[in-house]
This record gives structure tokens, C-alpha cells and sequence, in this order.
């Protein structure tokens, strides 16, 4: 039902002085503003010896800062006076009027010393179009987005459209769309009249429901009925009971509230209040648990979570693993103003987790250490000497003003190294130009293609190159164009097998070269011991043969005979030789 | 005149993995400096040596906690740092044995420094204490208890 704010014409308030506008501050507190002279008072001004009815005291500043500031930042809004009719209507109903009327509904009666009112979704007119084609009847839109037709003449009013005035409506609607449409806004569809003053318009409204009852049995237009406003009305209470709270922004939201407050909608902006004060939802109460989002309630955290919660911190606040509890107390001011330091009950379990924590970490760092590939210390300290080194300072001197630099104290480099490094540098500054572009080229020629090649990425060039005082000694700015155009005139990287050719592969083929290079050896062996047989075999055939020739001999000269024989044409050889020398003597 | 010489384990650079505790040892130094060199004033003559005992404890401990509880240093390091005196191997050598686990300081185990052949106070657990309630600080080093137990 539309809440009424028709008055007793016994207990109206004389009426205010032209130019005077009443509205109602969010506090609840009626208040005064003339729009000529931008002056807004709490009393009610014109007859000021009439006492006003009850003039609503200041609000307490420290009650509610807000209020008051809210109440005078709305002030400027209004000096157009259809925005303060508006204002108005919104807000004109004196209080005591309010506090009477809601005592019907029951639900206030017990808090008699709350002055403020309570802020609930109020349905009102906010303005009216008359509607084309049958005149008296105007259509009325409430703030909530609803409407309903009014004829002024007969001073009646329905929420259902009768039958003759739906064409105009109908007609009305097309019209407003189409101004949408085209985005003439200032032909659209709602506020194209002026809302008539607030009061009369109440007045009406209130009258109009009157005679809705009288002829409710013509017309079964009511949609909004008592028991959903008790609806409304309990849900407002319950939760501006159960929060406790002051809700300031609450008249300013409802202006652009949503078209009927249903249960979720105020659970939903319970909600979202509580979120803007930064409560949980466990921490007030809207009397409904089963409805908080998850873990809203009263947030258990168990022992592991507090203990991964503050180790949490510890990585947070960037921690050394490595440093001493000692030191972490002494300058661990920050983290001791987190709130995460206070999960944990006490100073033991703390330094317990933070144990745990850097010995996880140095394990971390240990590995990653392990897995990062060994660097030349030097490419670090020679970026560095290019960036920082001029010929204006000494040794000695650059070292001290940058002794804390981390090149400079990274213990892989011997300080030695280090001063050698830099007068090498120094020195090679002043050479000419030429000559360090000399050697430069040289530098660059010297590097195997394997490393250089025209696939090489700028920003990857080799070690070999970047740890070369050659290299570093000359500017970016020169340097870089003569290193890019060198890799362009290079071939491309080796081939294909090679490139892929790493260590495993390498080692790998070694192995089976040894492999092979041993079975040759083998074989070499083993050939080498098979002729040896053939030949001791070959050998002993040979002497097998002999002998046996020797006994065919023996047995060709048989017995006495064979030796007489042999003696004998021994002796007849002899014979036969003297007979020649005789015979030659002769 | 002969040659100086020195240390040659003194003037080998650190083992890797001191870039990690430097920072920590450099602070141990400053402050052991600074105890140093404060003005001892009108302090009890026993009292003036109680912060050189307390850093070097602290550091001492420091040094023992990454090698022997957190693993987080090698042992080339942690003979590097005993070398150079970045920590009392005699007390560490104490640490590892039973009942010694917490001692403060070497002089407040030694008997024979004492009139009655006995401890230090500090090493009276506190359960053992007549009053229990008392706050004691022993005079060789300001030790209030260092007993396994406490």
C-alpha cells in the first residue's frame, strides 16, 4: 500500500512563508531552505512565536559527523525548485506524523528514544504525465518505477489501468520509447511535468486509495497490499534491529532503489553495507546464518593455515632465510605491525615456524643455485666497469665509492683480478677509436663460428666475447652496430649435427669409437695369433716331411750292399777324377 | 728484518656461499665493535665484558645453527668462518654435548676458576633454583640461565 502522509488538518503546521521549502534531513530531522536566499534553518521560519511543532533539536556532531555534513552538501542540489519539489515529496512528512502512523505496523513502538527515522523502502508519486486523448486522467510513476492513473477531476486513482484510458497509456508508452530511441531526453517519458507540490500530491495519493476501497470490488487493482508492506516494513526492522547501525547513505540510495524490495534484496544489502563498513557477515547479525557466504562465520583458522599464514608474511616482508631470529626481532618493526604476526599465539611458535620456513628456503635457493649454470664472474664486473669506470677516478678510489655494488663484492673475483680488469679498462679507454675497433673485429674473428654465427641473438652473444675487456672497452653506441654487422656477414651455425652435437653425444661417440678402435685391436690380435699357428703348423709339417724323406732314404740304402755300393762309386768317382788329371797331365 | 707473513687460510678468499651470511656476519662485527668501544663508565667491573660474551655467543650460535640445524652453509665454509673467527669452535664443541646444549659462555663451566670447585650460577636449572622467582644474572658473562632444562 502507498504509504500515506496525508496530515489532520488540526495538526498541520501553518503554512511557510514563500520561497521557503521544507525538507527533510537524512538524519531524519526536518530543516528549512529558502532557495532565494540559499539560507536553510531548523526552525520553521515565517511565524516563529507560533511554536513549531517540536522543533527538531541540532544533531549531536558526534553522534553522527556524517548526517550533518550530508544534510548541507545536499542543500546546492536544490536551489532548482523542481529538484526541491522533488526533494520534497520525498521527504516532507514531519516526523511525529511518521512515528504515529508506523505505530500501526507495530515494530517501533518499543524504541521511543530513536528520533532518527528508520530508513525502509517508501513508495511515492514522483511524477505524472497527463495522458493524451482523454484529459483529465494523468498517469502517475512512483519512485519505485510503478504507476497508476489518477483523474484529478473525480479525485480517483487505480493501479489497474480502466479500459478507456489504456489506449492513451498505450499511446504514451510507444511515444516514450520512441523519444528513447531517438535519445531526446528531454522529451522522455517521466518527469514531463512538474510534481505538483508534495503535499497535495499526498494528499491525493492517500485519497485515492480510499477510494480504491470504496471501489475495490470493481476493480482488483491492488498489487501492493498491506501484507507486503508489513513485509517490507519487517524486513527494514530486522535489519536496522539486528545491525545496530547508522545508515546514512540509506535516503540517497533509495532514490535509485530497486522496483520492490523482496528478501534477498535486503539480505543482499545488508551485505553489501556491512562490506562497505568492512564487517563479515558473521560479525552482525541479519538473523538469517544459513544465508552468509561461506566462511563468513566467525572464521576458524586452523593451526596449519595461521602457521602458512605467517610464513606467508615472513616471504612477504623479504626475509632472509639466512639472517638470525635475533635480527629479525631488532629491525622487524613492519612485520610486526601486520596482522598476520598475531596469528600465532607466541614468540616459540613463531620463531618454530620461522625455522621451518628459512630451512625450506635455503633448500629452495640451494637447488636453484645448483640448477643455474656457472657464470663468468667477470661479465657481471665488466657490464658494471662500462657503466660506472671513467679514467677520473683511481683504482683505489672506485672501489671505495662502490664497495657495496654487488660486482664488487662478489667473492668468485679476487680483488686482484678485480684492479687488473679495471686499469686494463681505464688504459684501453684512451686509446684512439680506430684501434679499439681494430680489436674489436679482431676479437670477433677470433670467436669459432660455433659460438658466432648469424643466427646468434644480440643479447646472447657468447662469454668468450662478453668477458673480453675488448669488447667492453668500447661504447654501446659504436660497438653494437659493428657486432651486428659482423654476425650478419656470417655464416650460418655449423651443421645441423654438430650444432646438436653436446656433451652426451660427444662422449657417447668417443665411447664408441673406443669401442670399435679395441675390436680392431682384437682382431689384429687374434689374426696375428692364428697366422702363428698356421705357421708353426706349416712348420711342423715341413719337418714332418723331412724326416720322413730321411727314412725313405735310409730305407733306399738297405744293409751291407748299400754301403759297399756307396763306398764303391765313391772310390770310382775318385778314380774317374784322377784319370781326368792324368789324362790333362798327359 | 724479516718478512710479514700472513695467515695463508686468512687471505684465501671465502668458499661459496658466504655472499649469503656476509651481511649477517658484517652486522655481528659492527655491533661487536661498537661494544667495543663503548664507554664502560661507572658499570660494575664485571659487568663491562657482558656484551662482548653475549655478541660473540650470538654469533657463535649463528654460525653453529646454519651448519649443524639448517644445513645451509658446507663444511668448507663453516671451517672457514671457525678459521677466521667467525665463531668459537670450543664452545660449538660444548653445544654438542648433553647438558650443554644452551651453555652461554666456556668460563662459566670452568670449576676450577671458582672457590668451591663449582659452576656457574647460570647453569643452576631453574627448577632447581631456591627462589625460583628471583632474576639472576651470573657475573661472567650476564647469563640468566642457560641450563638444557631451562
Amino acid at each position: 500500500m502507498l504509504r500515506s502522509t496525508h496530515k489532520p488538518s488540526g495538526n498541520a503546521p501553518p503554512p511557510l512563508p514563500p520561497g521557503w521549502t521544507e525538507h527533510k534531513a537524512p538524519t531524519g530531522h526536518t530543516y528549512y531552505y529558502n532557495a532565494a536566499t540559499k539560507e536553510s534553518t531548523y526552525k520553521r521560519p515565517g511565524l516563529a512565536e507560533i511554536a513549531s511543532p517540536a522543533p527538531p533539536p541540532p544533531p549531536i556532531a558526534g553522534a553522527n559527523p556524517n548526517a550533518s555534513f550530508l544534510q548541507h552538501s545536499a542543500i546546492p542540489n536544490l536551489s532548482n525548485p523542481a529538484a526541491a519539489n522533488a526533494w520534497q515529496a520525498q521527504f516532507n512528512a514531519p516526523p511525529q506524523h511518521q512515528q504515529n502512523q508506523r505505530g500501526g505496523f507495530g515494530g517501533r513502538g518499543g524504541r521511543g528514544g530513536n528520533d532518527r527515522p528508520r530508513p525502509q523502502p517508501r513508495d511515492k508519486p514522483k511524477s505524472s504525465t497527463p495522458i493524451p486523448g482523454c484529459e483529465p486522467w494523468v498517469l502517475v510513476y512512483t519512485k519505485y518505477g510503478r504507476r497508476f492513473v489518477y483523474n484529478p477531476t473525480k479525485q480517483a486513482s487505480y493501479w489497474r489501468i480502466p479500459e478507456k484510458v489504456m489506449k492513451g497509456v498505450i499511446e504514451l508508452d510507444i511515444k516514450g520509447i520512441q523519444d528513447k530511441a531517438t535519445g531526446d531526453k528531454s522529451a522522455s517519458a517521466e518527469p514531463t511535468t512538474e510534481p505538483k507540490d508534495g503535499d497535495t500530491e499526498m494528499a491525493e495519493a492517500q485519497e485515492a486509495e480510499e477510494e480504491q476501497q470504496e471501489i475495490g470490488s470493481d476493480y482488483e487493482e491492488v498489487e501492493v497490499t498491506d501484507s507486503e508492506g508489513e513485509h517490507d516494513d519487517d524486513n527494514g526492522e530486522e535489519g536496522e534491529h539486528k545491525s545496530k547501525r547508522q545508515r546514512t547513505e540509506e535516503p540517497e540510495e533509495e532514490e535509485q532503489g530497486p522496483v520492490e524490495f523482496s528478501e534477498e534484496d535486503f539480505a543482499a544489502q545488508l551485505q553489501a553495507m556491512g562490506a562497505d563498513y568492512g564487517l563479515d557477515p558473521g560479525e552482525y547479525d541479519d538473523g538469517d546464518p544459513d544465508a552468509w557466504p561461506e566462511g563468513a562465520e566467525g572464521l576458524e583458522i586452523s593451526e596449519s593455515d595461521s602457521r602458512e599464514l605467517f610464513k606467508d608474511l615472513l616471504a612477504d616482508h623479504g626475509v632472509n632465510p639466512f639472517s638470525p631470529w635475533e635480527k629479525l626481532i631488532d629491525e622487524g618493526s613492519s612485520l610486526v605491525d601486520d596482522p598476520r604476526w598475531t596469528v600465532l599465539p607466541n614468540m616459540k611458535t613463531r620463531r618454530e615456524v620461522w625455522e621451518e620456513w628459512s630451512r625450506a628456503h635455503i633448500q629452495l635457493s640451494k637447488e636453484r643455485r645448483a640448477k643455474e649454470e656457472k657464470k663468468d664472474p667477470r661479465i657481471p664486473y665488466l657490464a658494471f666497469l662500462q657503466a660506472k669506470a671513467n679514467p677520473k677516478l683511481y683504482w683505489a678510489e672506485f672501489r671505495r665509492k662502490y664497495r657495496k655494488e654487488p660486482p664488487l663484492r662478489d667473492t668468485n673475483l679476487a680483488d686482484k683480478e678485480r684492479e687488473k680488469l679495471y686499469r686494463d679498462y681505464i688504459a684501453r679507454l684512451k686509446l684512439p677509436l680506430e684501434t679499439q675497433k681494430k680489436d674489436l673485429s679482431a676479437l670477433l674473428r677470433g670467436v669459432p663460428l660455433k659460438d658466432l654465427n648469424n643466427k646468434t641473438p644480440h643479447e646472447n652473444l657468447p662469454s668468450q666475447l662478453l668477458s673480453d675487456i675488448r669488447y667492453v672497452s668500447l661504447q654501446a653506441s659504436v660497438r653494437d652496430p659493428l657486432i651486428q654487422a659482423y654476425i650478419e656477414t656470417l655464416p650460418p651455425p655449423p651443421e645441423e649435427g654438430e650444432a646438436v652435437d653436446d656433451e652426451a653425444s660427444r662422449k657417447e661417440r668417443a665411447e664408441r669409437r673406443k669401442r670399435e678402435d679395441a675390436l680392431r685391436e682384437r682382431e689384429k690380435a687374434v689374426e696375428e695369433q692364428k697366422r702363428r699357428q698356421r705357421r708353426q703348423l706349416e712348420h711342423g709339417r715341413a719337418v714332418l716331411r723331412e724326416e720322413e724323406r730321411e727314412l725313405e732314404r735310409a730305407q733306399h740304402v738297405d744293409g751291407r750292399k748299400g754301403i759297399q755300393s756307396q763306398l764303391l762309386a765313391e772310390r770310382e768317382k775318385k778314380g774317374a777324377d784322377a784319370g781326368a788329371e792324368g789324362g790333362d797331365e798327359a | 728484518m724479516p718478512a710479514i707473513r700472513t695467515h695463508a687460510s686468512r687471505t684465501k678468499k671465502p668458499p661459496a656461499g658466504f655472499d649469503d651470511i656476509r651481511d649477517d656476519l658484517e652486522v655481528f662485527n659492527i655491533k661487536m665493535k661498537d661494544a667495543q668501544n663503548a664507554p664502560t663508565g661507572n658499570l660494575p667491573k664485571a659487568q663491562a665484558q657482558w656484551p662482548i660474551f653475549q655478541i660473540a655467543h650470538q654469533r657463535t650460535r649463528y654460525v653453529y645453527e646454519l651448519y649443524y640445524e639448517k644445513d645451509a652453509i658446507s663444511k668448507q665454509l663453516y671451517d672457514w668462518l671457525l678459521k677466521n673467527g667467525y665463531a668459537d669452535a670450543m664452545l660449538i664443541a660444548k653445544w654438542k654435548k648433553q647438558g650443554y646444549e644452551k651453555l652461554c659462555c666456556l668460563r662459566c663451566v670452568q670449576t676450577k676458576e671458582t672457590n668451591y670447585s663449582s659452576t656457574c650460577i647460570c647453569r643452576v636449572p631453574k627448577a632447581q633454583m631456591k627462589d625460583e622467582t628471583k632474576d639472576i644474572q651470573c657475573v661472567n658473562c650476564g647469563c640468566r640461565g642457560c641450563g638444557s632444562s631451562d
